[in-house]
């Protein structure tokens, strides 16, 4: 009998609010610091949001030459940069190109791993918002014959995943998933999907975004989805599962999984953060923006994530949550998890890893796993921010809060829930 | 001749704008391909020229444009 094929997690990269690679993410999440800040690139008079969470310090030149910091957006970009550590991390940098920004000592360290079997699904949920922009801007001031050739590949939403796969000459099967706020984790989902077919060894998986920008803080304040400053304070504003939560603070970064066929990373030696044991993708099929008030089709994702892992839900020892901070989507959450967990839940440690980071969007459930599979290898969950008064409504849960705490994760649940009511649940377990 | 250094100064200037790197010993005997610029590069380039002069270059002239001499040939026959 043929062995079914499991997918391992074998190397993480992130560019986030709270650092620009894994180790300083995890070590500042551990340690409850937020990444919110008030917004200073435009105005925020008229907006009803002041706050975001912004990548800073992010050196474009040590990735990308100078052209491409023009062709390609600041979401790309971030996109790149992540790929790049999780693939280093992985053992399988020495892929990249000679004649690319930092790829001649990496080329020089040579990799033997079939370029044929990799593939790359690094996603946005709403593209290279700034690319487009200023390519539009550039149309109405000077005409469309000074619209950039580079315009379309440069705001295609796979410029991603076509970035990555040139960079290591990947010759596998990538593009790019949407699915709002649920994008990196559909990426996840959709990857291990292709190796457990047969169809790649390797994927470097994950989700990103870049789109702080004054129309898309206007967008999604004028529906209602965000917080303000809490009594002149940004680091306040974010504060799922809290009584006073008003809505998400929109944030920015990216975070890169490789995900690896199990064998075949024991193969080569490679270290294994955790296995991708299983997945549900559902929908609420029944509102653009607003959840199901009960969690429907959270309840459901999770439900068959459990199912396809092998494991009960007495299995799971930490979720994860969406957790945004808006009023209905963290009540209508945790029903779902009540829904699967029953009387469980209220002794099950959660952490809202956008109480620290603020909404990724497109970003948002690839650096939250990566703050999984951390917790996973040190037996460590971080805290969760700004739960001064928990809501009496959401029930009795355990929201870890003030300091890390130690938990031996041997499985773990993760939840992402977009706009469209596109819903993506992923259970990652421990390497035996 | 001034008409003609200054085109080729034009090329320059734009194609360091778009390709932001140096080009400051290309003439007009240089030929565009040699140069690295790519065919969407070029197209950057020659857009950049015709906003600048205001000038359009129909598509059917850029197939014989070689060398750099040759695309400042085209735009001053638009511009005379």
């Amino acid at each position: 009998m043929k062995l079914a094929r499991r997918v391992a997690v074998t190397g993480l990269g992130a560019i986030t609010p709270l650092g620009n690679d894994v180790a300083t993410f995890w070590r500042r999440l551990l340690a409850g610091e937020s990444g919110v800040q008030f917004i200073h690139e435009f105005p925020t008079d008229a907006l009803r949001s002041d706050v975001c969470a912004s990548v800073s310090g992010f050196e474009a030149e040590r990735f990308l030459s100078k052209k491409e910091t023009d062709i390609y957006g600041r979401v790309t970009q971030f996109s790149l940069a992540a790929a790049i550590e999780a693939m280093d991390d992985a053992g399988l940098g020495g892929l990249m190109k000679a004649d690319v920004p930092g790829g001649l000592e990496r080329a020089s360290g040579g990799c033997a791993v079939e370029r044929e079997r990799i593939g790359c699904l690094m996603s946005t949920g709403q593209g290279p918002v700034d690319i487009f922009e200023q390519q539009i801007e550039r149309s109405r001031e000077r005409g469309p014959r000074a619209v950039s050739p580079f315009f379309i590949p440069g705001v295609m939403p796979n410029s991603s995943a076509a970035l990555v796969s040139m960079r290591f000459g990947l010759m596998g099967p990538s593009f790019n998933i949407a699915s709002a706020c649920a994008t990196g984790t559909h990426s996840l989902a959709t990857g291990a999907m292709m190796i457990e077919a047969g169809l790649a060894d390797v994927m470097v998986t994950g989700g990103a975004e870049a789109a702080t920008r004054l129309n898309t803080v206007a967008g999604f304040g004028n529906a209602r989805a965000l917080s303000r400053a809490k009594d002149g304070d940004p680091r306040r504003s974010s504060r799922p599962f809290d009584v006073a939560r008003n809505g998400f603070v929109m944030g920015e970064g990216a975070g890169a999984l490789v995900l690896e066929e199990y064998e075949h990373a024991k193969a080569r030696g490679a270290p294994v953060y955790g296995i991708l044991s299983g997945y549900g993708l559902t929908s609420d099929g029944e509102h653009l923006t607003r959840p199901h008030e009960d969690g429907r089709g959270v309840k459901l994702a999770a439900l068959q994530a459990l199912e396809r892992a092998g494991l009960g839900p007495d299995a799971i020892d930490y979720v994860n949550p969406h957790a945004t901070s808006t009023p209905a989507g963290d009540i209508a959450e945790v029903r779902a998890l009540r829904g699967v967990f029953g009387e469980r839940l209220a002794a099950l440690p959660m952490s809202a890893t956008k109480s620290l980071v603020g909404h990724l969007l497109g970003g948002a459930g690839a650096v939250e796993s990566i703050a999984v599979l951390c917790s996973i290898r040190d037996g460590l969950v971080h805290p969760s921010l700004n739960v001064d008064n928990l809501d009496p409504e959401l029930g009795p849960v355990d929201i870890v809060r003030g300091a890390p705490r130690v938990v031996k994760v041997r499985h773990a649940l993760k939840i992402s829930a977009g706009f469209g009511g596109h819903n993506c649940a992923l259970v990652f377990s421990a390497p035996e | 001749m001034s008409d003609q250094k200054d085109l080729l100064g034009l090329f320059k200037t734009v194609a360091e704008r778009v390709d932001r790197r140096s080009f400051e010993t290309v003439t007009r005997d240089s030929v565009i391909t040699d140069l690295g610029v790519d065919s969407l590069s070029m197209m950057q380039i020659v857009g950049e020229m015709e906003t600048e002069l205001n000038v359009q270059i129909p598509d059917e002239d850029l197939v014989e444009i070689v060398t750099v001499g040759d695309l400042c040939s085209k735009v001053e026959r638009r511009l005379a």
